[in-house]
């Protein structure tokens, strides 16, 4: 017999531990839905209009640059576990590094990349406000 | 002849033997497992109590008190309510994505509890990538939340998926980056390793005093990756009625419930572990061990200890969020973005900079 490892056993484990509470919810719990009930939530109306509604580019920006700097941080974990053996020279190597990036990332900032228009600071600027409309944050 | 059936009757035995033993095998794998998960079930519940009659103690109310001795069965008896409670399903959205969502969520943050060491040799999984474990899988949970709202279809949940996973990926790589400079100080990913790295000179030992600017900026990203008040965007009620929680119900919603204070108990418990010296008592020149003359082995009664101080650092360091939550208002989405991006990520960097020169040149 194989030794069983505990961290796969928990890993099988868990989700059908997860199931099985949706499960029982489905056994126990009365199930009678009407009109009312499975309506969109709309703050007491009906909805009416189609709510796959269109979002702040900023969103996506932020999911870019956080692929960009979770590859990095998972790049230095090798480093900060094999730092002593490495010496000055890896550390020249990691400031490097880090240095590319936050020079692209500066650049981005410069780009504008990460602002999310607000009410607040449109207000300043009249151009803005005919795309305020444009899309929700 | 005789001899024959003698031997096959003995082979026949050892193999039973053989198939109990793996019967047991098994066995012996579930009970830590169970114990962990039954465990969290009760740390949760009791989280849940304290952050109720500490908001009431805090806005001069007197919080459940009707179920069970000081209201402490209160949490037990929502649980089971919303156990019992209808599931509905929004007409209009995706059934099948509305049902893994919340699960997605629970079961992420539910796997990242096995890199906790409670005592020296209570720990479920002593990986030498204990750390790495938790960041990634933790880091799964965005995506349920983004799951569920994006599969109830209404425009209040679509966003606060939105908001949280934008939310989480931002703080993500600030607290990444604060671990990193701990597992560089202890130079081991492990959870056990960071620990016994703490254990010397009492609580002057602690990484508290050499990161504490890791310290300050792990607290804030771990408010904002358990979505509490200061960084509570994503069910910000009186803009998004209840964020990507609004079309749920039963015990889906109490999934999400669970969740949120599951990522608060194990963000308090890495505090704990990574910051505040695990399960070491301390207090300088008292040793546990010598103390109660107990050798090496560590019987239970240190082990005991070992979980008591664990916990009791763990709920103490509690009391902050729970009372930040009352104290400070939320921030607009916004600066929700410039605090995370253009402040604690160059901060954490210089940090992690910083904590590595200092370490080479000490060398």
């Amino acid at each position: 017999m194989a030794t069983i490892n505990t961290l796969s056993v928990l890993f099988i484990l868990v989700p059908i531990l997860g199931a099985l509470l949706l499960v029982l919810n489905l056994l126990l719990a009365v199930h009678n839905p009407d009109n009312q009930k499975i309506q969109s939530f709309e703050c007491g109306f009906s909805a009416f209009s189609q709510t796959r509604s269109r979002f702040s580019v900023a969103f996506y920006l932020v999911g870019i640059l956080f692929l960009l700097f979770d590859l990095e941080i998972i790049l230095i974990f090798p480093y900060a576990v094999s730092a002593y053996n490495n010496e000055a020279y890896g550390l020249w190597m990691v400031v490097i590094f880090i240095l590319i990036l936050t020079l692209g990332f500066v650049f981005e900032f410069g780009k504008g990349a990460l602002k999310i228009s607000t009410v607040e600071s449109d207000s300043n600027s009249a151009s803005n406000i005919a795309q305020k409309n444009d899309y929700i944050i | 002849m005789i001899i024959d059936i003698r031997e096959v009757q003995d082979i026949n035995s050892f193999y039973r033997v053989e198939s109990l033993k793996g019967v047991y095998g098994i066995i012996w794998v579930l009970v830590p497992i169970l114990t962990l998960v039954l465990g969290i079930t009760i740390g949760v519940l009791v989280i849940v109590w304290l952050e109720r009659e500490i908001s009431a103690g805090l806005q001069q109310r007197i919080g459940p008190e009707y179920s069970g001795p000081l209201g402490v069965l209160q949490a037990l008896a929502d649980g089971t309510k919303l156990l019992f409670k209808e599931n509905l399903l929004p007409s209009r959205g995706d059934t099948r994505l509305f049902s893994i969502g919340p699960s997605i969520a629970v079961i992420a943050i539910l796997l990242s509890y096995s890199v906790i060491p409670f005592d020296y040799h209570l720990v479920l999984a002593d990986l030498n990538i204990g750390v790495f474990l938790w960041i990634a899988v933790s880091s799964i949970a965005p995506i349920g939340l983004l799951i569920s709202g994006y599969g109830s279809n209404n425009k209040y949940s679509f966003l606060g998926g939105l908001r949280a996973a934008a939310q989480s990926i931002s703080y993500e790589i600030p607290l990444t980056l604060c671990v990193l400079a701990i597992s560089l100080l202890s130079n081991s990913l492990s959870t056990v390793d960071i620990v016994e790295a703490q254990s010397k000179y009492g609580f002057w030992g602690w990484n508290l005093w050499r990161q504490p600017i890791g310290f300050i900026v792990f607290l804030i990203s771990s408010l904002a990756e358990c979505e509490r008040l200061p960084f509570d965007l994503p069910e910000a009620e009186e803009e998004l009625v209840a964020g990507y929680q609004t079309e749920y119900s039963g015990i889906k919603f109490g999934l999400f419930y669970v969740a949120s204070y599951l990522n608060l108990l194990i963000s308090s418990l890495f505090v704990t572990v990574l910051y505040l010296g695990g399960w070491n008592i301390s207090i300088p020149y008292i040793f546990v061990a010598g103390l109660f003359e107990i050798n090496k082995a560590r019987e239970v009664f240190g082990t005991t200890i070992g979980i008591f101080i664990t916990l009791a650092k763990t709920y103490l360091f509690l009391f902050i969020p729970i009372t930040t939550r009352w104290t400070l208002p939320r921030l607009r989405m916004d600066q929700l973005l410039n605090l995370g991006w253009k402040f604690l990520l160059p901060i954490s960097l210089g940090n992690l900079l910083l904590t590595t020169s200092f370490q080479l040149s000490s060398l």
